[in-house]
């Protein structure tokens, strides 16, 4: 009967408890949205750097992810390969070669990463075939097709079937040349790979640069990138002789420093956000508390307890808490799966922003998370607890004889 | 020993930098099955007592004793049990809760007591049959009359069965032939139940039907007198 009492006493001003309701139905749901867009603004950020050109862990020589030096090179093994290949926890494993150097077309010449791979295993670990504009993939079998990046492209001025000359400084010390052909293009919207990255056949890359059968990384792919130095300190058990394994966290530290400060800017998002509403609940509840002091003073002078006062005014409160939970998150939902799928394009508006080693692409898109639900539905139970507290202990305190005065 | 004992009992109000006596070296005991009025004028102590005895207000001096217990010396937790299982209040204005049925209105008590539903709901259908309310139980408030609403009230406060009903001018809304119906089931009640009834008023007609009438006056006993029927 409390629970009903408390029901009644929530549709009793019906105008403004609606109003409440819609206040944190709207604060609710905008923040589970906003957590969305931000968790997937991250996300793209992690994709952009790990799925378009890292990978989560990357095994190199000592120093290799530092200086980049071209004889700082090993000799893949393949036991090795096949282990990483059968781990449960690993999605692809792609060795690759490194080389940086001068493609030329016609007239035009320019500096280039050229990222000598094979296909099958490369496509396990990172995903460009899905940003391409032109041409296509480069073929498994193929002997000296390139995939190049849009901008590169463009400054060359080529498309697929032109062909280019690559020349660079090969491992001998002696001049490496050959020619490419142009099978496809590729744009992810990050500018530094857009403008200089070159994927080619590995076996070609390591005839031009005089590095037979070697490579300078394996990138890998893994279930749980937030898990990523968990699994490396596994993995890294297997690495024989001076193979060191590091995790895209560690590669670009900003960006692992922006996700998972991640937890931390929600929570603060949340309390600003939920601040105005609380203010808001506690002045209805207040509201709705003095208006009803006699009534209060009829309740005690009848035997209520105070602690069931007390009750009563924070079930009214969590009911309405409860009810706009429910509604807060549906909408949050419905607007966060909209996103999903939908999402704004700002690319016309915006350029992508290069930030912690990655890209923030122009675009709004949001990723469904639990935990974007998870606080701001705690949050709200919590806001609609202390917003109701006052008012509940203001009615509790409440002397029957004076408020039985009170007109 | 009287069911109800004030011995010299004080009630001064803060108001602003200044005291307002409500009341001054106040005696009064009254016995089991006792039907009193208490009259006087406006701001005379009328509702003071009845707040003083009934314990939702505290002396400033003096002992107030039910049933031989002091009411003035208990924590508020002891002091809504016992209003719980001793008191019942009337009050002017009715007070029914205006989002609660009728019958629900009258069951609170049981429901605080911790009393089933439908033990509830076959006292109150009993009890509202007795006061001339039977089939009014799910009517909300705003869709009874004055004096159907003073019954519920009178059915709320009867519920549980209480020593002492208190009903602070509870005619006062009421038109005279209403407020006649009110205190002719009063006094029912007070024969058949033997509950102790205090109630006030400053209407002489209603005044003149009560057994024994305390006159108060700026806060003293004037006049303390039975009267015959
Ligand atoms: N809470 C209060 N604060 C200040 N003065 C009060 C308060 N309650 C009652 N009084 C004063 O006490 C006196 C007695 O009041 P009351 O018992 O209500 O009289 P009655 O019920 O006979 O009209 C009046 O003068 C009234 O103004
Ligand atoms: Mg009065």
């Amino acid at each position: 009967m409390l629970l009903s009492l408390a029901l009644r006493n929530i549709w009793r001003n019906k105008r403004r408890t609606l109003l409440t309701v819609s206040a944190m139905v709207v604060s609710s749901a905008l923040l589970i949205l906003a957590l969305g867009i931000f968790s997937g603004m991250l996300n793209d950020m992690l994709a952009a750097a790990t799925e378009q050109y890292r990978g989560h862990l990357v095994i190199s020589m000592p120093g290799y992810q530092q200086d980049r030096e071209i004889f700082n090179s090993f000799v893949p093994d393949f036991v090795l390969l096949e282990e990483l290949d059968k781990d449960p926890d690993v999605l692809g494993v792609s060795p690759r070669l490194r080389g940086f150097g001068l493609l030329s077309h016609g007239h035009n010449t320019y500096p280039a990463e050229l990222l000598g791979i094979r296909p099958r295993k490369e496509r396990q670990v990172t995903n460009l075939e899905k940003h391409l504009t032109g041409g296509r993939y480069p073929a498994e079998e193929a002997a000296d097709e390139a995939l190049l990046g849009r901008g590169l492209a463009q400054k060359l001025g080529v498309e697929p079937g032109d062909e280019l000359v690559f020349v660079t400084q090969a491992a001998d010390g002696s001049i490496g040349n050959d020619l490419l052909t142009v099978t496809g293009i590729f744009a992810t919207g990050d500018t530094t790979h857009d403008n200089s990255l070159v994927l080619v056949p590995l076996a070609w890359l390591q005839k031009v640069m005089v590095l037979e059968n070697k490579v300078h990384e394996i990138a890998l792919r893994i279930h749980r990138p937030d898990k990523a130095s968990v699994l490396a300190d596994r993995l890294s058990a297997l690495l024989p002789g001076q193979l060191r394994i590091v995790t895209w966290g560690s590669l670009m530290p900003e960006l692992q420093e922006a996700i998972l400060s991640f937890d931390a800017s929600r929570l603060i998002v949340a309390v600003i956000l939920y601040l105005a509403t609380g203010l808001g609940i506690l002045n209805t509840v207040y509201m709705s508390v003095m208006e009803r002091t006699r009534e209060f003073g009829v309740l005690m002078a009848i035997g209520m307890r105070t602690w069931q006062i007390r009750l009563l005014v924070l079930s009214e409160t969590l009911i309405m808490g409860l009810l706009s939970l429910i509604v807060g998150c549906g909408l949050g939902a419905f607007m966060t799966l909209y996103m999903q799928q939908v999402g704004i394009d700002l690319s016309r508006h915006l350029t992508p922003i290069t930030y912690a080693g990655s890209t923030i692409l122009p675009r709004l898109h949001a990723v469904n998370e639990a935990g974007n639900y998870l606080l701001p539905a705690v949050m709200l139970l919590i806001i609609a607890l202390l917003a109701g507290w006052l008012p509940a202990r203001r009615a509790a305190k409440l002397q029957p004889a004076d408020a039985l005065r009170e007109e | 020993m009287p069911l109800i004992q004030l011995t010299d009992v004080e009630k001064i109000y803060p108001l602003g930098n200044q005291q307002v006596v409500a009341l001054s070296e106040f005696s009064l005991s009254i016995d089991k099955g006792e039907f009193t009025v208490l009259a006087g004028p406006s701001g005379s102590g009328k509702t003071t007592v009845l707040n003083l005895i009934g314990g939702i207000d505290q002396p400033t001096r003096g002992r107030i004793e039910i049933e031989g217990r002091d009411v003035g010396r208990r924590s508020t937790r002891a002091l809504a049990d016992f209003r719980l299982r001793h008191i019942g209040f009337i009050f002017q204005s009715y007070n029914l809760i205006p989002v609660l049925t009728a019958a629900e209105n009258a069951e609170f008590t049981l429901m605080l007591q911790g009393m089933t539903k439908p033990a509830r709901r076959a006292r109150i259908r009993d009890l509202f049959a007795d006061l001339g309310i039977g089939g009014l139980e799910n009517r909300k408030p705003r869709d009874l009359s004055g004096g159907q609403q003073q019954r519920v009230a009178v059915a709320r406060a009867m519920a549980s069965h209480p020593a002492v009903i208190l009903a602070d001018e509870p005619t006062a809304n009421l038109d005279s032939q209403t407020a006649e119906g009110l205190l002719d089931l009063m006094h029912r009640l007070n024969r058949q139940h033997h509950t102790t009834f205090i109630f006030s008023s400053h209407d002489p007609l209603v005044i003149s039907r009560a057994r024994r009438i305390v006159r108060l006056r700026d806060g003293r006993l004037e006049d303390d007198r039975v009267q015959q029927p």
